[in-house]
């Protein structure tokens, strides 16, 4: 039996994790608090190369953001840059100069990305499905294959066995017809439990803005967006070394979509539906841990645009299944081995044919520890329909210098294949593409220091990564029309800093954090069509951006304050895009008994009513609030005084 | 078929030399209302009596660019589905049809037979429905002109030039299909008639040349749709000497679209000299050909439409080629 006592020994290369802790400072200092008796969690992402940087968020964390999608959990608490649309408007991510098909999104470790785009929209995701978010950042092609070049996400869902009842909802009201209603349900008695989460969110987003201050203002139009999801997990724990999940998440998202700053009106319209299907069994051996995982997924995109009189309709199905499994040799030895294979097939007006592929993957790693050493080797070989890509190793290495000084490091090879679009849309898609494909290296140095009463950290992230075969979509002298080719060289490279300090008294909680970010991240080849120069920054892609984070408690008084800088970018139509400021307050107060407690908070967005633009002609909106109330109701609680 | 319009003829004795000006209206296509010919048919163009408009459709893409042939009506319809209508909801003076340009960097309008080497004296201009409706809204992707504002000192151009012996011209006539760069807001037009325009000052021609731009231009290119429409092209008919117009003498050329290499039937019992061209009428290859067959590789040849093109004291002969 596992029972395992909280102690609060993150490992110094989660540098940020000491910013996200759960929430449990607000509990007298001689309180201890037993962990339920669950199976050892690997965490969002179980197959953390060693060397890596990751930030995590859990529950707690994430619970003032579950009205929220993750791109704004992102934007906020992260120093990674949210491409967003627009409110209730699409949103994806570039990560250490990636693009949006370069971070990899996986719940429960099966991979999201649509295989038409290669991406994922975050802003389809409520945070209020997941338990808990891993970003690990850098190159991770070795050990989750295509696309995790930038980084990758993690989403968890798991139970709380110690509980056989929980019962919250969170309803929030806000600014241009903006409600939000979510539920979790968890019963279960024994071996047994059953999650059911509802989502359910709407709002009009018909704010205005100002183009110049001499001119009136204009209303955005044609904004309605309307969010409907269920997901329901089931838990069967037969023993405390197995545990059976299966998970079923659906939603339908109906969103219009505004015209742009030139543009006089829209009627365009998208809906987006999926239904996401998984099972996922664990057992915990003496020396051996078993994981299988199996997941069906169904998506259907239909964008409707009755002024131009286009309809476009595409779906996509994608089976996984992966086993693997992590043989603890030694106490300083371990091997990871798996072997995953993919399915998907897609179908669009566009395409000529249905495009199918299968993906092959065995995966190995092994990792020795030596006295203050860890050391790790990755290895993939990925197989599409038969074909071998080039064989992908990883190496990372973390040590314990001093007692106050880390330091960890990792050399990656990355990959990420063409999406289906690239490789069948007509006309233009291009089966003759070759991987997107090159190497990177990163070092990272952690210092941090522990007193009785406050902590600080600090870290600097040193990243370089050459991609070559970069897909573009460009004009051919030989085609009268747009296609895909492998035509650019990217080369990105930068620096990322992170400072942390945490104090606490009986009745103040303070965390004070901060980021910068320096990123370079240039085109290396000359073209013509699209033009583009040698050396040249990539569009949407700052170079500049800093962050700062503000937590503090007293009682059951919180207030949050998170401040980001986004320096500016080059944009498609104007050279650049100027950089901003936005600011977001959260304020919330708790009301806490035995066996349920409410939490009431206001949140006030864009604070400083700043005028700004992530993407050109789509107005972002000033100041505006949502407030609402949680309610947390449960049952067999094991807080012990 | 096509219904030429002689409005001018002049002998001039001495130099035997005949001038004539021909009008194409287009009509004799004889296409019903709102129907459009865009090169599906695998014809490579459109053949008026004294011009070849080339179009290249791409049967796999079901995709074209060059020209199109169309008697469409809609005025109200934004977007690529209304692609081939001219903002007028007509041809000139009411008739029913009128050619559609498309392209991405430019096209051409080659001068056969008679006009061939002559003066272009002009043809009517029009904005199609898609560009128009784009500039004046704005759609997904172009801007509305006048942008945020409506200070923004846009423009959508059309110049054209000429190529005479394979060369471009640096002359140019500029007509501007919209022009929002007037410092009174209310000057600022987008062409919604059709409108005259006088070619006759870009001089004896080979093809004319079509280049678009636009102030919405990014580095994917221009933003703003390249269509653009004309009607009554009027053209010069020069023959030097009536007495030395041949019968063309029988010339084959398969197969047709090509790959690897072309076959030339060539009848006459005398050599001829011939020339590849591309469909800017830049020449390629020249060559001699003797009676028989011939075969020519077109094997390291691009994708798309050219001409093979003969040219003696015996007069000019021309067939359009496609490389697949």
């Amino acid at each position: 039996m596992l029972r395992l006592i909280l102690c609060c020994s993150l490992s110094l290369l989660l540098p940020t994790r000491g910013f996200l802790q759960p929430d449990t400072t607000h509990l007298p200092t001689d309180t201890a608090i037993v962990l339920p008796q669950v199976m050892v969690e690997a965490g969002a992402l179980n197959r953390k190369l060693t060397g890596s940087r990751i930030e995590q968020w859990d529950s707690t964390t994430l619970s003032p953001l579950k009205g929220n999608h993750l791109g704004d959990l992102l934007e906020r608490e992260s120093g990674i840059f949210i491409k967003s649309y627009g409110l209730g408007s699409s949103a994806t991510t570039s990560i250490r100069g990636g693009n949006a098909g370069q971070t990899s999104v996986l719940w429960n470790g099966l991979p999201l990305q649509s295989p038409m785009l290669g991406q994922l929209d975050f802003s389809l995701l409520p945070i209020a499905f997941t338990d808990g978010i891993s970003l690990q950042y850098g190159g991770s092609t070795a050990a989750w294959g295509s696309g995790a070049i930038g980084g990758v996400i993690g989403l968890q869902n798991k139970p709380d066995f110690d509980k056989n009842l929980i019962l919250r909802t969170r309803t929030s009201v806000g600014s241009f017809g903006f409600f939000d209603q979510q539920l979790k349900l968890q019963l279960g008695q024994g071996a047994w439990r059953s999650i059911t989460r509802v989502s359910y969110q709407q709002a009009e987003n018909d704010f205005s803005y100002r183009i110049r201050p001499d001119l009136p203002s204009k209303e955005q139009s044609n904004a309605h967006v309307q969010q409907m999801g269920v997901l329901q997990e089931f838990y069967w724990r037969p023993t405390y070394q197995q545990q059976l999940s299966i998970r079923i998440w659906a939603q339908e998202n109906q969103r219009e979509i505004p015209p742009t700053t030139v543009q006089n009106q829209s009627e365009v319209f998208q809906a987006d539906a999926f239904v996401r299907s998984a099972v996922h069994w664990k057992m915990v051996g003496e020396r051996i841990t078993w994981e299988a995982r199996a997941g069906l997924f169904r998506e259907k995109l239909d964008y409707q645009d009755d002024q131009i009189l286009l309809r476009s309709f595409s779906q996509y199905w994608v089976g996984s299944t992966e086993v693997e499994g992590k043989w603890f040799i030694s106490t300083s030895q371990v091997l990871h081995f798996g072997i995953g294979h993919t399915w998907m097939q897609a179908d669009a007006d566009a395409y000529n044919r249905l495009p199918e592929q299968h993906r092959t993957a065995p995966y190995l790693a092994f990792q020795q520890s030596l006295q203050r050493w860890k050391i790790q080797a990755n290895l993939r070989q990925e197989m599409v329909d038969g074909n071998l890509i080039p064989l992908v190793p990883g190496l990372g290495i973390e040590g314990d210098i001093l007692t106050w000084l880390k330091v960890g490091a990792k050399i990656t090879r990355n990959y990420r294949l063409p999406s289906m679009n690239d490789l069948y849309w007509q006309p233009g898609g291009n089966p003759g593409l070759q991987p997107e494909r090159g190497w990177s290296q990163e070092a990272t140095l952690h210092l941090h220091q522990k007193q009785k009463k406050y902590r600080w950290r600090y870290s600097i992230t040193g990243f370089n990564r050459k991609i070559n075969n970069w897909i573009l979509w460009s004009l051919r002298d030989d085609q009268p029309f747009w296609s895909a080719n492998n035509i650019a060289r990217v080369w990105s490279r930068g620096l990322e800093q992170r400072l942390s300090w945490n104090v606490e008294t009986n009745d103040w909680q303070v965390a004070l954090s901060g980021g910068y970010d320096y990123i370079l991240s240039t085109n290396e080849v000359s073209h013509s069509n699209p033009r583009l120069e040698a050396g040249e920054q990539l569009i949407y892609t700052p170079k500049h951006q800093a962050f700062g984070k503000l937590d503090l408690h007293w009682k059951n008084l919180g207030l949050t304050y998170r401040h980001r800088f986004t320096g500016k970018v080059r944009a498609i139509n104007t050279d650049y895009l100027p950089g901003y400021q936005v600011g977001f307050l959260m304020l919330n107060y708790a009301f806490d008994f035995s066996q349920w407690n409410a939490q009431l908070f206001f949140n006030l967005e864009n604070v400083w009513n700043a005028d700004y633009r992530v993407v050109e002609r789509r107005p972002m909106p000033g100041r505006y609030f949502r407030t609402g109330i949680q309610f947390h109701f449960f049952k067999d609680n094991r807080l012990i005084h | 078929m096509i219904r030429s319009i002689t409005t001018n003829c002049l002998l001039l004795l001495g130099f035997a030399t005949l001038t004539a000006q021909t009008t194409s209206t287009f009509e004799d296509f004889n296409l019903p209302v709102d129907t459009f010919l865009n090169g599906s048919e695998g014809s490579g163009g459109f053949a008026l009596d004294n011009a070849f408009l080339p179009n290249s459709y791409d049967q796999e893409y079901d995709s074209w660019v060059g020209w199109s042939i169309s008697t469409t009506t809609d005025t109200q319809t934004p977007g690529f589905m209304n692609q081939y209508s001219a903002i007028p909801g007509s041809g000139y003076d009411g008739s029913d049809a009128y050619a559609v340009s498309y392209h991405f960097s430019h096209n051409t309008l080659e001068l056969t037979g008679p006009a061939a080497g002559g003066v272009v004296e002009g043809c009517y201009i029009t904005n199609g429905t898609y560009p128009y409706l784009s500039m004046l809204n704005g759609d997904g992707f172009a801007k509305k002109f006048g942008g945020e504002t409506g200070d923004d000192p846009d423009f959508y151009l059309l110049t054209i030039k000429k190529y005479l012996n394979g060369e471009l011209s640096t002359d140019s006539v500029d007509f501007y299909l919209a022009d929002y760069r007037f410092e009174d807001n209310n000057q600022d037009y987008i062409v919604d008639e059709w409108t005259y325009l006088d070619l006759s000052v870009l001089g004896n021609a080979d093809s004319l040349a079509f280049f678009l731009s636009s102030s919405d231009t990014n580095q994917f290119g221009i933003n703003t749709p390249s269509y653009f429409c004309i009607d009554n092209l009027t053209t010069s008919d020069m023959v030097t000497s009536t007495t030395e117009v041949q019968p063309l003498i029988s010339l084959m050329v398969f197969p047709n679209p090509a790959k690897d290499r072309l076959t030339i039937d060539w009848e006459d019992s005398q050599p001829a000299q011939f020339a590849l061209l591309d469909s800017n009428g830049r020449r390629l290859r020249q060559f001699w050909v003797t009676s028989g067959q011939t075969q020519l590789n077109v094997q390291g040849l691009a994708r798309g439409s050219y001409f093979l093109q003969r040219i003696d004291q015996l007069g000019w002969q021309a067939v359009r080629v496609v490389k697949n």
